[in-house]
């Protein structure tokens, strides 16, 4: 297959190669003999801060959060903070007291639409989102809506799969209470306009959610910058550990937003009887239970991890592989890249094969040592309007290179001729 | 090396050439039932057609993936000619071999049943190969 030679690898600046370095699983582990992992869509791979961190916090100073009154766990909450204001930073929020942690950017999204939409949901009111939005920025949506009587409407995509915003004239109607939109879609790969969009709909008193997840990882952002209201990310798909995430909101809506679980740590007074018990504050509030303290600060660990690559040339080494995947593949007879190959794409490429189902495509790669997703990626929504069910999806991470991206065209090449 | 591949040639033969696999309506079937898998999308009708009590054919129409397509065309092929009872141990039996991993093994096994063999490797797919039997087994429970 003709792709481009391998001294492309450290165009954008970033070495692949040496990055991978700090990856153990992928230079070390028995699974990974082999392995061209072009999953990172799913979840990332950890570099060694980030497992030195976990490592550091249970060997060093764990112990509990905003509970005690003696030096370890002063140490507990001290690096616990410390974890948040780094990740405030990487974010550009205004103020560390905007960023709440969660378990990951599924609930982070349900808790905006529980504790802060739904009570202001009116019948005849409409929430937006698009028909790129995975499952999780949907599902919370579709169901207040249902419950509220009001309209859940769909931004259509032109198409290159961008938003078609020109056919959706009514966004900024006064009915318009949210509009959720992913940050870049997790089947397309498009990235979407949000600072324009947010800028209007700023204008018109709406308030915007951004589904962060499969941006943060690669594309510089900064809230302050961005003008959203709400903004949700998973660190497992950032090169942080599973099982945590987070919800940044703007100071005035986490002050309106109610708390959804309500226990230890989030309470001031509670009431006798069925008496109103009163919370505490900001982001405290959010935060009932003991806090995930080895998450967070490997969580932060990650992010300065992506700081110190820069976030700049990440983005460009990702666009520069997915451009070279999206050419080579489109060589292969009965290949088609989605929704067309002249979609601008970042880090995510998804495509189908004449004749030969994504779930047989996935295995034959995967038999050949090429990680890729088959399926309908929790996006049935736009599974639906491209006419698919299904469909195979490479995605790249920071410790991808060229010779990825010739295994993944070898791979998608050798199941076409097995199912000829 | 022991040759780990799902895409034995058996199973590659069955997914290009598929038996008893109709394009259209299952026309003239006594018993017809459905098995969907929304998680990829496939769709599987399967159609008996009795005779004294036997099934004097059993055909098949839907989508799906090579191990899909091709578990169902074995399976019309292995239960031509049984009675109900047989087809439902047959059915029973494959669920077993399939849920258990390893151990289980069919009785009387059609040869060509051993071709996803190797399938039973990987959990996820599964329920590729399961899916015909099942709604084959929903029509058998019918009679």
């Amino acid at each position: 297959m003709a792709v481009a030679a391998r001294d492309i690898n450290s165009i954008g600046g970033l070495d692949a190669q040496s990055v991978r370095q700090d990856f153990p699983l992928l230079c070390r582990a028995p699974l990974a003999q082999g392995l061209h992992y072009l999953d990172n869509a799913a979840t990332t791979h950890k570099p060694q801060v980030v497992i030195d961190a976990i490592t550091d916090c249970y060997s060093g100073y764990s112990g509990p959060i905003h509970r005690g009154l003696y030096p370890l766990a002063e140490e507990a909450t001290r690096r616990f903070e410390n974890a948040r204001l780094r990740l405030a930073a990487f974010l550009g929020a205004a103020s560390a007291d905007e960023l709440v942690f969660t378990r990951s950017a599924t609930e982070a999204i349900n808790m905006v639409a529980w504790g802060w939409a739904r009570e202001r949901l009116q019948p005849g009111d409409r929430i937006w989102v698009s028909r790129m939005e995975h499952h999780a920025n949907y599902l919370p949506w579709q169901r207040i809506c249902r419950d509220r009587g009001a309209e859940l409407r769909i931004i259509e995509l032109d198409e290159d799969g961008c938003l078609d915003l020109a056919g959706s004239p009514e966004l900024f109607a006064p009915q318009t209470r949210m509009i959720a939109l992913c940050q870049v879609s997790n089947v397309l790969g498009v990235e979407n306009p949000l600072r324009e969009l947010c800028a209007t709909a700023r204008a018109h008193d709406i308030p915007v959610l951004v589904d962060a997840a499969q941006g943060v990882s690669h594309l510089p952002l900064d809230v302050s910058v961005l003008g959203c209201d709400f903004l949700a990310c998973s660190a497992h798909k950032m090169y942080g550990p599973s099982g945590i995430g987070l919800l940044y909101g703007r100071a005035q809506r986490l002050a309106e937003m109610d708390p959804l679980l309500l226990g230890g740590g989030m309470v001031d007074e509670v009431g006798e009887g069925t008496a109103d018990s009163t919370w505490t504050g900001v982001p405290a509030r959010f935060e009932a239970g003991s806090p995930n303290l080895a998450g967070a600060v490997a969580f932060a660990a990650a992010a300065d991890y992506l700081q110190e690559l820069d976030l700049d040339r990440i983005h460009a080494h990702l666009r520069m592989l997915t451009s070279a995947a999206a050419e080579a593949l489109t060589e292969l007879p009965g290949l088609r890249l989605l929704p067309r190959a002249e979609t601008p794409r970042s880090a995510i490429l998804s495509f189908t094969l004449d004749a030969v189902h994504p779930h047989d495509l996935a295995q034959v790669a995967g038999e050949q040592g090429v990680a890729i997703r088959a399926g309908h990626h929790c996006a049935q929504p736009l599974m639906r309007s491209l006419g698919l069910m299904a469909t195979a999806r490479a995605s790249f991470g920071v410790y991808n290179d060229m010779g990825d991206v010739e295994a993944l065209v070898r791979a998608v090449d050798s199941a076409r001729r097995l199912f000829l | 090396m022991v040759d780990r591949s799902l895409y034995k040639e058996t199973l590659l033969r069955h997914y290009r050439h598929p038996h008893n696999k109709c394009e259209g309506e299952l026309k003239g079937a006594d018993i017809v039932r459905r098995g969907d898998n929304p998680r990829c999308g496939d769709e599987i009708e399967v159609g008996l057609y009795l005779h004294d009590g036997h099934l004097a054919q059993v055909k098949f129409r839907g989508r799906g993936c090579s191990v899909c397509i091709a578990s169902s065309s074995m399976m019309t092929e292995a239960a031509q000619g049984r009675s109900a009872k047989e087809a439902r141990q047959l059915c029973a039996d494959m669920q077993a071999w399939f849920q258990t991993g390893d151990g289980g093994e069919l009785t009387d096994p059609p040869e060509d049943l051993q071709a996803l063999s190797a399938v039973r490797e990987y959990p996820a797919r599964r329920r590729c190969v399961l899916l015909s039997w099942e709604a084959f087994d929903d029509a058998l429970r019918s009679i």
